[in-house]
Parts: C-alpha cells; sequence; structure tokens
C-alpha cells in the first residue's frame, strides 16, 4: 500500500498531453506562485472549499455537530442543503487508484494516428508526493496506460528521477529565469528547477516546456528570450493567462495576492522559440 | 453560400412574403357534411391555389416558400371532443413524425404517380401540387429566371434527372407534406437517396464540389424559411431531422462526399434546420467521427450519434425485418423508424421511473423484509404502469392524408407494415440513484430509517438538511462508473422492456421501450414529491437518458461507461444520452480529434444514441438578461436544438443547470 492524497480526477482533460486523458491531481505544493489558480491544491491537508453561490447562509454548518472529519474546519461540512461546502483531498492508495483509472483502457490506446492517451499526473506539485507518484506511475504503466507528470520541476534530483523512471511522457513548467524574481513570485528558487529540466533533456524523454504567460510577470521579452536559451530545443507550449485564475480563492478562504490585468492580454512575440505552440 | 440570402433568412426578412391568416374552414365543412377525407383534400387544395409563387432573390436556387401562414382545423371543437370520446386520438389528431418515403416519387415524378394511384383525393392533392409548380414556374419565367422554371418543367411533375431537380423535387414534396398537415415531417436518409443523383452529376461534370456544396447550402438554407409556422412543444421542435451515413442492406456504409459536403453546409450555416444525425457503427474510422465533431464544435447540438451495432440489431429482435431495419432513421428527435413502411407511434406513452420508485416506497417500502422483498414490489409497479399505458391506447383515430399516403403506399391513417408504439422512460437514473440509497442504507448499513426516507420524500427534506446533504452529495450515483448503481439501472430498464415484451397494441403492432424523456423531464416531475437520491420537488430529472443534475461526476468518461452498461438493444425506442461541453473545449481544433475518439468509445461500449451539446453558462446567463444580443444562439434541447431566446424559461434554465465539462 502506496498512500497519498489527491484533490480530484479530471477525465477528458485537453491541455494535459497527447490524446484523451484523465488527469489526477495530487495535493501538496512546495512553490507559492503568485498567480496560482489551484489554491486547494496548495496544502498537502486537506482544505475546506466553500461555493458563497450556492450558500443560502441558513446557518447549519455552524451548529455544533461530532463529525470527526469536520473538527479541523470548525464548522459540520455534511449538512449544506446546497452543496455549498465541499472538502479538497482524500487519501487514496496508488494501487486501488490505478486500477480505478485502467477500467478506461481501452479508451486510451493509441490512435488511427498512433497517439496514445492516458492517464497525467499534476498537481499541486506530484514530486512533492515522490514516492506516491511514481509507484502511481509504476501500477498505471504495468496496466499499459500512457502516464505523463506534469510537474513544475521542483524536487530534489534523486525525487525527480525516480518519478520520471515511470512516466513515458513529461510537461515541464518554465516560469521565470532570473532567480530573484522566481523567488519574488514562486517563493522558491528555481536552481533545482533548471537541474531538472537538463536532466529530463538529456534523459531523451519526450517532453514539452510549458510557460505560462502571466502578464507583467513571466511574459517580458527579457524573461521569454532567457526561458528559450533554457528550452533550447525542447518542444515549448504557452498558455495565455486565464482571468479566471483567481476564482477558487474566495472558496478557499486564500487570498489572491495577484493583481488581474484589466484588459485582454497581448499575446508576446514567441519567436525566440526555436518549437514553439501557443494554447487556446 | 449566397450571403444576401442567407442574411435575409438569418433575420427573418423574408417573412415579408408571408399573407394575412386564411379565415377557419371547420364550420364550413361540417355544414356541408363532408367526410374528414374530403376536408383534408379541400383544405389541401385551397391552400395550394392560395400559395403566392415567390423568389426571395434573384441568385435562390431552391424555390419555395409559404405565403400563406396558417393551417386552419378541418374538423370543429365539437367534432373532435365527440371522436376523442370514442378513440384515443395521437396529439394534434393529425400524423406526425413518419419519415415519408422521398426517393421513390423523386425518382417516378407525380404524372406516374397519379396514374398509379386509384384514390381520387389521392389524384386531387397531387394535381395542386402540379398546378402550384406550374404557377412558380410561369413566375419563374416571367422575371427572368429561366434557371428555375427549367427545373420546374421537369419536376415534380416528371422525374428529377439531376441532383438540383432531385432537391428542388424534395423541398416541394416537403412543403406539400406541411400543408396538408402532417408534421414533424423528417427527412430520412437524405444521402442514400440522394447519392445517385449527385454522383450522376459528378460524373457528367454537370456539377463540381464548388457548385454542389453551394447547391446543397442553398437547399438547406430553405428548411429555415417555414420552420418558425412548424411548432412543437417549443420552438425549434419541428421535427426536420436527417440522417446520414450508417449501413446499407449490403452492408456497406453509405457515407459519402454528398454526407461530408451535408456536414460542411450545416456548419457553414449555423442553424437550427436540418437537424443531423449520423449513423456510425464499430467499422466507422476515426475521420467520419472528427468531421462530425467539427461540426458539434459549432455549437448547434448536432449531429446526434446513432450506433448502427445496437439499433438494427434492437430492430431485429422487435420482429422488423433485416432490409427495414438496416434503413433506420431518427424521427424528430430520437425515436428509431423505418422510412416508408413505417407507421409507429413512438412516442404514444412515457413511464415515469423515479414516480415508481416513489409508489413502491409508499405501497411497501415499511413492510418490505429486504432490499430483494423492495424490489419486487419496484418491478410490480412497473408492470402496473405499462400495463395503465397500454390500456390506455385503443381505436387509435388519425385524420386521413392523401397526399402522405402516395408516398407511403397505402392509407397511412388506417397504418402501415408497421405500427408499433413506442414508450419512453424518464428519470432512469435518478431511480437508480434512489433505490441505491434504500439498498445501501436503508436495508443495507441501517443508517437511514424507513420513516426518516419517506417523510424526506414526502416533505422535500424540510428539516432533514443533514440526510438530504448525505444523499444528494455523498451517495453514490449512476453516471460515477459505480458498478453497484448502474447495476439497479440495468435492472429498472430490462424490467420494463421485459414488461413489454411480446404485448400486442390495438393495430397490430407491439410495443417498444425507450430511454427518452421528450418534455417529460419537467413534466413528470410535477405531480412528485422528492427522490431519495436527493433531488427536491419540483427539480427536473436530467435530459433524456442522463445522470441526474447535481450529480457530480469525474467528467464524461465515467457517464459514458455508466449509461453504456444496459443493454441498448433493449430500449430501442431510442433516448440519447446527452453530454454537455463548455464551448472553450473546442476553441483549439486539435481537441476534435479527442472528442472523436470520445464519441468512438460510446459507441464501442454498445451506447446506442449520443447528443453533443456545446453550451457556454456565462453566455446563457447573459442571454437571458439580453436577449436582443443573442438572437442567433442555439442550445439542443432534447431532441432537437433551438434558438434558446425563443424557449419558455424553464426550457431554458434546464439548459443552464446541466453539467458541462470544461478544460
Amino acid at each position: 500500500m502506496t498512500n497519498g492524497v489527491i484533490f480530484d480526477i479530471k477525465e477528458f482533460t485537453l491541455h494535459d498531453g497527447p490524446g484523451v486523458r484523465t488527469t489526477v491531481f495530487l495535493k501538496g505544493c512546495p512553490l507559492r506562485c503568485v498567480w496560482c489558480h489551484n489554491p486547494e491544491g496548495l496544502d498537502v491537508t486537506p482544505t475546506l472549499l466553500y461555493k458563497e453561490r450556492l450558500c443560502a447562509h441558513c446557518g447549519a454548518c455552524r451548529r455544533p455537530c461530532d463529525h470527526p472529519e469536520c473538527k479541523p474546519f470548525g464548522r459540520c461540512i455534511k449538512v449544506c442543503p446546497k452543496g455549498a461546502l465541499s472538502v479538497a483531498g482524500r487519501e487514496v492508495d496508488a494501487g486501488a487508484l490505478a486500477e480505478r483509472l485502467a477500467r478506461s483502457a481501452d479508451l486510451y490506446t493509441p490512435d488511427e494516428n498512433g497517439i496514445p492517451g492516458g492517464v497525467t499526473v499534476s498537481g499541486g506539485e506530484p514530486l512533492r508526493q515522490g514516492t506516491f507518484s511514481a509507484e502511481l506511475g509504476k501500477q498505471l504503466r504495468e496496466r499499459g496506460i500512457h502516464t505523463a507528470l506534469q510537474t513544475s520541476g521542483y524536487a530534489q534530483k534523486e525525487t525527480f528521477s525516480a518519478v520520471l523512471e515511470h512516466f513515458d511522457y513529461v510537461l515541464f513548467d518554465l516560469k521565470l529565469a532570473d532567480d530573484e524574481l522566481h523567488r519574488k513570485y514562486t517563493g522558491v528558487s528555481n536552481g533545482p528547477i533548471h537541474e531538472n529540466l537538463r536532466y529530463l533533456q538529456a534523459s531523451g524523454k519526450p517532453h514539452v516546456v510549458r510557460i505560462p504567460l502571466i502578464p507583467g510577470i513571466t511574459d517580458t521579452e527579457d524573461n521569454l528570450r532567457a526561458l528559450a536559451d533554457l528550452a533550447g530545443d525542447s518542444m515549448v507550449e504557452c498558455m495565455p493567462y486565464n482571468p479566471f485564475a483567481g476564482a477558487k480563492y474566495a472558496m478557499t478562504g486564500k487570498e489572491f495576492l495577484y493583481e488581474e490585468p484589466q484588459k485582454k492580454q497581448d499575446i508576446p512575440d514567441l519567436s525566440m522559440f526555436r518549437h514553439v505552440k501557443l494554447l487556446k | 453560400m449566397n450571403e444576401k440570402l442567407y442574411q435575409m433568412i438569418r433575420e427573418r426578412e423574408h417573412r415579408i412574403v408571408r399573407t394575412q391568416p386564411v379565415p377557419p374552414m371547420a364550420e364550413v365543412f361540417a355544414k356541408e357534411g363532408l367526410d374528414v377525407r374530403e376536408r383534408m383534400t379541400r383544405r389541401f387544395e385551397a391552400l395550394c391555389a392560395k400559395e403566392t409563387p415567390v423568389i426571395l432573390d434573384e441568385s435562390e436556387l431552391i424555390v419555395y416558400t409559404r405565403t400563406v401562414p396558417n393551417l386552419p382545423d378541418v374538423l370543429t371543437e365539437a367534432e373532435w371532443a365527440d371522436i376523442r370520446a370514442k378513440h384515443f386520438v395521437h396529439e394534434l389528431g393529425y400524423i406526425s413524425n413518419l419519415s415519408p418515403d422521398y426517393g421513390t416519387l423523386i425518382g417516378k415524378g407525380l404524372i406516374a404517380a397519379m396514374e398509379e394511384t386509384e384514390d381520387p383525393h389521392s389524384i386531387r392533392a397531387m394535381a395542386a401540387i402540379l398546378d402550384l409548380a406550374d404557377r412558380y414556374r410561369i413566375y419563374a419565367e416571367a422575371i427572368g429566371r429561366a434557371d428555375v422554371a427549367e427545373v420546374l418543367a421537369q419536376v415534380p411533375a416528371k422525374p428529377a434527372r439531376t441532383f438540383r431537380e432531385a432537391l428542388q423535387f424534395f423541398r416541394i414534396i416537403h412543403f406539400s407534406l406541411w400543408l396538408e398537415g402532417s408534421y414533424h415531417n423528417t427527412t430520412g436518409r437524405f444521402d442514400k437517396y440522394m447519392y445517385p443523383y449527385f454522383r450522376h452529376d459528378m460524373d457528367e461534370g454537370i456539377l463540381n464540389t464548388a457548385t454542389a456544396q453551394e447547391l446543397i447550402d442553398d437547399f438547406f438554407l430553405s428548411f429555415n424559411k417555414d420552420s418558425d409556422l412548424y411548432v412543437g412543444v417549443q420552438q425549434g421542435d419541428n421535427g426536420q431531422s436527417m440522417v446520414l451515413g450508417g449501413l446499407d442492406e449490403n452492408g456497406n456504409s453509405v457515407y459519402s462526399d454528398l454526407s461530408r459536403m451535408c456536414l460542411k453546409a450545416s456548419e457553414k450555416l449555423q442553424m437550427i434546420d436540418p437537424k443531423i444525425n449520423l449513423r456510425v457503427d464499430h467499422n466507422t474510422p476515426l475521420t467520419v467521427y472528427e468531421e462530425g465533431s467539427r461540426l458539434t464544435a459549432v455549437g448547434l447540438g448536432f449531429p446526434q450519434y446513432s450506433n448502427d451495432d445496437v439499433v438494427i440489431k434492437g430492430l431485429c429482435d422487435l420482429g422488423y425485418e433485416y432490409k427495414d431495419a438496416v434503413n433506420y432513421v431518427a424521427a424528430a428527435c430520437w425515436e428509431f423508424i423505418i422510412p416508408g413502411v413505417g407507421a409507429d407511434i413512438a412516442n404514444i406513452g412515457a413511464l415515469n421511473f423515479p414516480a415508481v420508485v416513489d409508489i413502491a416506497m409508499h405501497r411497501a417500502l415499511k413492510n418490505a423484509a429486504s432490499f430483494d422483498d423492495f424490489m419486487k414490489t419496484v418491478k410490480e409497479v412497473i408492470r402496473e404502469e405499462c400495463e395503465t399505458i397500454m390500456s390506455s391506447v385503443h381505436d387509435v383515430w388519425f385524420t386521413p392524408h392523401p397526399f402522405l399516403d402516395v408516398l407511403s403506399g397505402c392509407d397511412i391513417a388506417k397504418g402501415a407494415k408497421y405500427n408499433n408504439f413506442g414508450i419512453h422512460g424518464t428519470g432512469v437514473a435518478i431511480a437508480a440513484d434512489s433505490l441505491a440509497v434504500l439498498r445501501d442504507h436503508v436495508f443495507g448499513d441501517g443508517t437511514i430509517t424507513k420513516d426518516e426516507i419517506l417523510a424526506a420524500c414526502d416533505g422535500d427534506f424540510a428539516g432533514q438538511e443533514e440526510l438530504l446533504a448525505r444523499v444528494r452529495n455523498e451517495c453514490p450515483k449512476m453516471g460515477q462508473d459505480d458498478d453497484a448503481v448502474d447495476a439497479l439501472a440495468v435492472d429498472l430498464l430490462d424490467t420494463f422492456s421485459e414488461t413489454l415484451k411480446g404485448r400486442k397494441n390495438c393495430r397490430g403492432g407491439i410495443w417498444r421501450a425507450g430511454t427518452g424523456s421528450a418534455m417529460f423531464y419537467l413534466w413528470h416531475t410535477k405531480a412528485l414529491g422528492a427522490s431519495p437520491s436527493g433531488r427536491r420537488a419540483g427539480e427536473p430529472y436530467g435530459t433524456n437518458f442522463s445522470p441526474a443534475l447535481f450529480t457530480k461526476a469525474d467528467g464524461p468518461i465515467s457517464v459514458i461507461r455508466s449509461f453504456t452498461k444496459p443493454d441498448l438493444s433493449k430500449t430501442i425506442n431510442g433516448g440519447p444520452l446527452t453530454l454537455e461541453f463548455h464551448s472553450s473545449v473546442f476553441a483549439d481544433p486539435e481537441n476534435l480529434p479527442k472528442l472523436a475518439r470520445l464519441v468512438q468509445y460510446f459507441i464501442s461500449r454498445g451506447g446506442h444514441q449520443l447528443q453533443l451539446n456545446t453550451v457556454n453558462r456565462e453566455t446563457l446567463l447573459d442571454a437571458q438578461e439580453h436577449p436582443e444580443n443573442h438572437r442567433h444562439l442555439i442550445v439542443r434541447i432534447w431532441g432537437w436544438s433551438a434558438y434558446f431566446v425563443e424557449l419558455d424559461k424553464s426550457y431554458q434554465d434546464h439548459v443552464i443547470a446541466r453539467q458541462e465539462y470544461r478544460l
């Protein structure tokens, strides 16, 4: 048994690797990117989600209860008649999860063009639960399923290489080339990330480098030029900023610190990249 | 595409050609003591004579536009009351929801058909059609449209020789059917009966890809000229469905360049008619699904897919001859019917599954010793409800339709080769979810008492918030790929089809079970309390064969898996699974092959029918606030597509409440 904490499973994810895919979101991330659009994935422990839009302010959740699972949240999560309260985060066994995901294995086999679908392990940061990610990848592969890892690359090299072994494809995020800016906007140094990227590139494993185009932060010409150097011959996918990125913060009670631009994003020049695709 | 004509139709400016409504006729007919067949013929003759030939634009290729806006009844209210007292009258009493045999008449011409028929009313009806066609021809000549005049010099009197003549002939037949008073006049296997004309013109160099596409575009546009006059339950519910692809009698695929051009025309037009159905099977290549997906991405709610592997088998199991079953089409929405030889009434009743559970609970829950014991009552109620529906149908009566008879080769009001009746099955997911709660928690772990759940259903969970939250949000649901819940749906549907098996109806046909809901997803909830699954009183069901609206699934894969577990060849009256996708899913064309694969997966798992809707919640909400900004916004309702702003709010709200799959 190798247990891990996940906060979501999403089927038919379209930007998480080749073919038809299902993505498993692992909880916990060492980075604190100011623009993060999955705040419920930041902590490893369960996170209470509150949808104010659904709330009738009836007060039912404020009445005392003796459910042990409600303890950490100071309110009862089991009585909301509107479904406004839910908890992100549940513990699962890698083998059982792989077994469950493998039910749709025949949907993931290569199509007539030879493109396989499969399962993508994402987060949070999957390397944060390295043992679990590796085991999940292993178990999926044993069941003939193509595996993809979506990662910030922030982990010890040993963890990264141990997890990488069980994945067929990697979606590797790059954000800021300048270490000082990286620390400022994500909370951590980009040193380990760059080291792991070089390791990935040298490994010959199919991968794509993904760059979130955050207005005024990552989409500057200087930064993109420096990232293009790091990406080298790797395929690059740039993701325009999603203006609803902050939507989930209210649900988690966390504060969204990034000030969203009010006008539509101008897509910057991307010609410095050797192989690039702009996602829509 | 003729842009000027397109804009005119899109902006409804062509409706200016409509005349004043014609006055009532029934009283006059009654006073003269005319029989109904005579009345139908007289009305048709009168309306044909009232029609004014119009050509909307100097480059309009396929002509005929309705100018008379109404269709006065042929019977007085008192006469209808008298008939209804003695007979079962289906819907309006005029024939609906059939697929006439267009191909034979197009290849024959009306003159030959008049020689073949002995019925004087059919002959008079055809004479009226010829007369109007001749007036159109003379008008075309007078305004310098020699091309139109030339086409009308051949059809509908004589057999079509070219693709354009065949399309114009079809238009005249279809126009005449509506004018005669049948409704939900479907289009049938268009790419099958039109293909010889298309192939001929392409081979002979009469048409090339561009000119053929132009013709098809113009022809497709013609379905939208009068469609507002063809009202069903809601605007858009008009039955102008078209079937493409599928197998022929020899097991070969019908899908051709013509089918592709039809998909393309639909994609360009972005209008609600004709509503496209695509027949596929386990051999259909992924490229066909990709071509279908391209149309889905436009957001019209079609194509709707149906699975030949399942449907043909299901129809044969019910006694349809293979050569007829292989020729099946979707009726107005999704009911499987046979063109030409069918007089099935596919929507004659509806079994309300959540009501079945409710009745069984009130009758037997308290004394049931076990869940299996309780399920015996559930099945007993299914049988009783089916009996009630079946016994309510006797002495079916339709008005005669002398012109439709020509396309049917018989007096269609009396029936045809197939006279089967179909019963929808609504809310099966909610019933299965509810039974799962009873099985797992009332009989199983005992965490919910019988009194509690009965009180919750009768009192709409008042004061039982915790129970509501638990059953609604935490208990497993059909659509989550949970075998234990899905097995209950299998059991319910099997019981339904078993109950109807071998039963004869009053027209000598049989009964067919289905998974459709039509408008019953709203209507069936009216007299029902809450459901054990946490559905509140008054809350609608999912559309047709779909999860409850509040079901939280991991995504469309689980939903597809759940809804393909029953043997759907047994519920072949039809009723699709509907998946809603947020429009952003289709922003990137690279996603279309992925959607294609998902549809193929549904088919490979034995799904019978699939509808895909492209929605954008934000846009729909804005359209409710500012309808004037969204006049062309199209959504799929229960088996047809409509302009969102023309729907009643309850139908709008239902679309908004459905779960959509996002990126």
